[in-house]
């Protein structure tokens, strides 16, 4: 097989919407194809890289500036780098696209009311109650991506078929090989049929 | 349409594509001089009626494949309707799972724009979209051709049929006009179905009847057979009866693209290149070859082989699994040779005129990371000589009575409606970035088409 090539998985949208869950299946898939992958969390960065930082506007991009810095690094390196950041402002994801160069965005569509109805952190309750400022989708703006590589929709897709897409759209931009195998396209009889009738049309 | 977004123009543009697969450029300007598309007439001048080029080789999976990805095949990875496995004799039938690249479908469905796409060509199994998609020609059946699976019994229940029966085509004229009716009915009724009841902002419908009509009546219509050719013209006007149906209902915002995806000629020969490659000892077969002979029956001494319809794969040492010709100089002067000889070799029978009118060598033709998978040399034909991948054939050509129609090159057909086209010399592959740039949709940096408004 070629030399990996690095790249980075961008997951944004509302929190809630399943970025970090997505994030860890596609993790484990491009494990199991032998890949080099590195995980950024948002929840795991803030306890660590960015812990001095809150939540204000100025303090968010700064977040999202020195995730970057890294990812920018490990794509370098040929390593496959997910992240995962509400990362709200369109601007702000433009520049990251910018600085890490092979950027792949993927926009966890979900709608707030499912979001909120999920609620996995309590964090909706709070936001709604006014115990947090700033909140994404509550007391702050979310702008969607105007133009996503990938678009997966996680309040009515299953986390198996978001996978699916979001390997699928990998393969196509040439960042890792198709998957060959998987459900059968068509069984015995039907491929000898299939073959029939481009007989028939005089293909074979 | 509320009084503020008339004012600002911002209602989005929406767009229909009919592909009338195979219908040439040429043909319709006959068949409106003849006055069997008065439908398609009275659209004609509110928009620009061009011919267009298909692709190499100009078989509907590469060009429909170009179409929907705006790309060349060393970039989507189909080049004909069967395959090679790589690093084996084995074949394999492209599918939408091999297909390596984005579609129209697909980024407009990232961009949130609602799509229907019904039939087109190498979309089995069906990727999903944002809307539905029902897959086309070489689908196994319905149950498993739709996304959203729930579409199933809304076609079922308007009859639908994915693709004429081959076979039964074969048999006669009338089994064969009875399958294309058949057929084409099914989707004139599945089309105007969608367009009525769903919301959408791409809508595309593939006729693949016409291609089919073609291959097993086109000469009956060319020589004006006095029983045929008047049940051919009833297809063509049932087709520009379906045209006006849709264009009647589109509304100011929507731009109806009517299209095809090469022309087609009446046959003169099928044309068997792998009996030509083994009278010139290039191939080699099997002494008591089994009665329908594969890939994998090439003989270990062969040089090279060829798949439909004109693709010539040298049998490359370290990429073949018996491969005899070295990469580099041997290679070269192989190709080189086998080139040289089609196009003064491969002569018509009867009249001794040239049969080949160009060989390409694929880097000529092809360009993108997939381009190991190309064939080595590709021969075009001189249109009315069908070249056949078939093994084991034991003469160079044939005519029979079934198959009378063959493909051509350069005289596939555009019409968009309400836009100028100065463009001359374009090819399908640059429809795709031209929806989008009507759709006001960015066009991804690998597209190779170019817009044509």
């Amino acid at each position: 097989m070629a030399e990996q090539k690095g790249f980075t998985l961008w997951f944004t949208g509302l929190s809630g919407s399943g970025k970090t869950t997505l994030a860890k299946a596609v993790e484990q898939a491009l494990r199991k194809r032998g890949l080099k992958v590195e995980r950024l969390d948002g929840d795991i960065v803030r306890r660590s890289l960015t812990r001095d930082l809150g939540f204000s506007k100025e303090d968010r991009d700064k977040n999202i500036e020195r995730v970057t810095f890294v990812a920018k690094l490990l794509t370098r390196n040929g390593v496959a780098t997910l992240c995962s950041f509400i990362s709200p402002y369109r601007e702000v994801r433009a520049r990251s696209r910018a600085e890490i160069g092979n950027f792949v965005e993927v926009y966890c569509e979900c709608p707030l009311e499912t979001c909120i109805e999920r609620d996995v952190k309590g964090l909706y309750k709070k936001a709604i109650n006014g115990e947090i400022e700033n909140f994404t989708g509550i007391s702050d703006p979310y702008e969607p991506p105007e133009n996503p590589e990938i678009v997966v929709h996680t309040g009515s897709e299953t986390v198996e078929e978001s996978t699916a897409i979001i390997l699928r759209r990998l393969a196509e931009l040439g960042y890792i090989e198709p998957e060959l195998t998987g459900a059968v396209v068509y069984s015995a009889e039907e491929e000898t049929e299939v073959e029939e009738r481009l007989r028939a049309l005089g293909y074979i | 349409m509320s009084f503020f977004n008339r004012l600002r123009g911002k209602r989005k543009r929406r767009v229909v594509v009919i592909g009338l697969d195979g219908t040439p450029y040429t043909f319709v300007q006959r068949a409106l001089e003849l006055g069997r598309m008065p439908n398609f007439a009275r659209m004609l001048g509110e928009g620009t009626f061009k011919r267009m080029n298909s692709v190499h080789p100009c078989v509907s999976s590469v060009a429909w494949s170009c179409y929907m990805t705006g790309k060349n095949p060393a970039k989507h990875g189909i080049y004909g309707f069967i395959d090679r496995k790589p690093g084996t004799y084995d074949t394999t039938i492209p599918t939408s799972r091999t297909m390596r690249s984005e579609t129209l479908w697909e980024i407009l469905s990232r961009a949130g724009k609602r799509v229907i796409v019904m039939n087109v060509p190498v979309t089995y199994p069906p990727r999903q979209v944002n809307g539905i998609l029902i897959s086309g020609f070489l689908s196994p059946k319905v149950e498993k051709a739709v996304y959203p699976p729930t579409e199933v019994g809304t076609l079922k229940r308007l009859g639908y049929i994915i693709d004429a029966d081959p076979w039964a085509a074969r048999e006669s004229k009338d089994k064969a006009l009875a399958e294309v009716n058949a057929a084409l009915d099914s989707r004139v009724r599945a089309l105007l179905h969608y367009m009525d009841n769903e919301e959408w902002d791409f809508l595309q419908c593939h006729v693949m009847e016409t291609d089919r009509l073609y291959h097993f009546l086109w000469e009956q219509m060319d020589t004006d057979d006095p029983v045929y050719a008047p049940r051919f013209w009833e297809v063509i006007a049932r087709i520009d009866q379906m045209l006006g149906e849709v264009y009647d209902r589109l509304d100011e915002h929507t731009t109806l693209i009517v299209m095809s995806d090469h022309g087609f000629c009446t046959l003169k020969y099928e044309v068997y290149v792998n009996y030509w490659l083994a009278q010139k000892g290039w191939l080699t077969l099997p002494e008591n070859p089994p009665q329908r002979l594969k890939l994998a029956d090439v003989g270990p001494h062969s040089l090279a082989y060829s798949l439909d319809p004109g693709r010539v794969f040298i049998n490359l040492r370290g990429r073949e699994p018996a491969g005899r010709v070295a990469p580099g100089a041997e290679y070269e002067v192989l190709r080189d040779e086998i080139a040289a000889a089609a196009l003064e070799d491969m002569r018509d029978p009867e009249t001794g005129a040239p049969m080949i009118a160009h060989v390409f060598r694929r880097e000529e033709l092809y360009h993108g990371p997939l381009l190991d998978q190309a064939a080595d040399l590709i021969l075009v034909s001189v249109d009315g000589y069908d070249l056949k991948g078939a093994m084991g054939k034991e003469t160079l050509t044939f005519k029979g009575d079934e198959l009378v129609g063959m493909h051509t090159y350069d005289d596939a057909m555009l019409w968009v409606q309400g836009q100028a086209i100065a463009a001359e010399g374009f090819c399908v592959t640059d429809v795709m970035p031209t929806v989008l740039r009507l759709m006001d949709v960015p066009i991804p940096d690998d597209v190779d088409g170019r817009v044509l408004i």
